[in-house]
């Protein structure tokens, strides 16, 4: 095994099929890349082959009547900047995406990126999560579509077999008086600054009651992971103080966090409390409530 | 071995390239360019900042595969002759270089910066260089050096 990065080919397919023929021919000792801004800070010791996807056009934000639709190759600043991701309750994307790593790392990282890494601290997810986003993997089978939390499998690990790479991420349209929020608690504005804990929240009202509620947080787990618990206790209720207090403890009951260098885990559980309060407050203040 | 054309500071090459090799390697061992700098080698510290196509990127994260088709600032392409481009003239009056190790990559955030963006604020700027360490100076100077060249460039574009 060598003991330094050294891929001996560099492909670049001009469509999905010959994508996965490559990847598959390699056996998962291929590795797309795209920004390759996290690739080459871990320089991974066991890539033979590098896979670009610049020429299958996947940088692209579409907005339609079913939703709105994301290439995977889209940059981070793309994002950020996006017209049709500033209107409610999609500009948690934009908001998640402006506390992620620096402005000049965003120029050339991608959202597919973000999420293929699969770092339990990752930013973006939970914020998709929220707004019940699917993404479409390709593969020599075609393509899937899978609900975004059912992506990962743990610690850098996805579902992705050694043929599959992920095109597309999927938001669907939302009724009138949806709120949504994102909240990231860190040390610092760097490029190493990843997250100790993150929240998002997304409410859907119908008159004054909760019709829909999402709560989803990361770094507090192998993968990030939704508070099933709080989205009972919120749902059809009239939201007051209270509801909102006990719907975040309880995301914290169910988040698992461990203690590493960045927090205790103690700490980041009481953090969950604060942070899912704080969501849920930004979400139903952005319906007007 | 690849190939790939790519324009640096104007000039067009065709370059046979390693699929490993960054594009900080390329410009400093392949084409000689040794102002752009290797600091951290992990998009820590910004010394190795160019605009790829009109964008500030870190060449030290970035495979110069990738940049295939792609035009590329450096440093040395900012001046004309031995002319200073505004941007570097700024750094000189305020003072804003000391050991100079983090100036070339401050530059090019702020050029990058001020193409989009030509009458940036205080905010602004500290954002956009948020990814450029100085540990010499700190950051007042290269701040106030960046709002002056906008002014600077302004005034030239008023002419």
């Amino acid at each position: 095994m060598r003991n330094i990065f050294r891929p001996s080919e560099f492909r670049r397919p001009k469509d999905l099929h010959e994508t996965s023929w490559i990847l598959s021919s390699f056996e998962g000792r291929a590795r797309v890349v795209a920004g390759g801004t996290e690739l080459l800070v871990h320089k991974p010791l066991d890539v033979d082959c590098l896979v670009g996807l610049s020429k299958l056009d996947l940088d692209y934000i579409r907005n339609g009547r079913a939703g709105i639709t994301i290439g995977a190759g889209t940059t981070l600043v793309k994002i950020e900047e996006s017209e049709a991701l500033s209107v409610e309750p999609y500009r948690i994307l934009r908001e998640a995406t402006r506390l992620l790593a620096t402005p000049t790392i965003r120029n050339t990282a991608t959202i597919g990126g973000n999420i293929c890494n699969a770092s339990p601290a990752v930013d973006l997810p939970p914020a998709l999560m929220v707004l019940d986003a699917k993404v479409i993997i390709s593969g020599l089978e075609g393509t899937r579509e899978i609900p975004i939390a059912d992506f990962f499998e743990g610690v850098k690990k996805t579902v992705l077999s050694d043929d599959e790479f992920m095109v597309e991420v999927k938001i669907p349209a939302f009724p009138e008086n949806t709120g949504a929020s994102f909240q990231k608690l860190r040390h610092h504005q760097t490029s190493i600054d990843i997250a100790i804990v993150n929240a998002a929240a997304r409410l859907s009202f119908a008159g004054d009651t909760v019709k829909e509620a999402k709560v989803a947080m990361g770094s507090v787990a192998a993968t990030p992971i939704y508070s099933k618990k709080a989205e009972e206790i919120l749902k059809g209720k009239i939201l007051d103080v209270d509801i909102v207090k006990r719907a975040a403890e309880a995301a914290s009951g169910e988040a698992k966090p461990i203690d590493d260098i960045r927090a205790s885990a103690g700490y980041r559980k009481r953090m969950v409390t604060v942070l899912v309060e704080r969501a849920l407050e930004e979400s139903a203040r952005r319906c007007g409530k | 071995m690849l190939y790939i054309n790519i324009k640096v500071n104007g000039k067009e090459y065709e370059l046979g390239v390693k699929p490993y090799e960054t594009l900080l390697e390329t410009l400093r061992d392949k084409l000689g360019l040794t102002g752009t700098k290797l600091g951290c080698g992990d998009g820590e510290c910004g010394a190795c900042t160019v605009n790829l196509n009109g964008k500030a990127v870190l060449s030290c994260l970035t495979l110069v595969a990738q940049t295939d088709e792609k035009e590329i600032l450096t440093i040395e392409g900012l001046q004309n002759g031995a002319e200073l481009h505004p941007i570097q003239e700024s750094f000189v009056e305020n003072s804003a270089i000391q050991c100079g190790y983090c100036t070339p990559g401050l530059v090019m955030s702020a050029k990058a910066l001020l193409e989009e963006n030509g009458d940036p604020t205080d905010e602004n700027v500290r954002e956009k260089i948020a990814n450029n360490l100085c540990r010499c100076t700190g950051y007042e100077q290269p701040v106030r050096a960046i709002l002056e060249a906008a002014k600077k460039i302004r005034g030239e574009n008023d002419r």
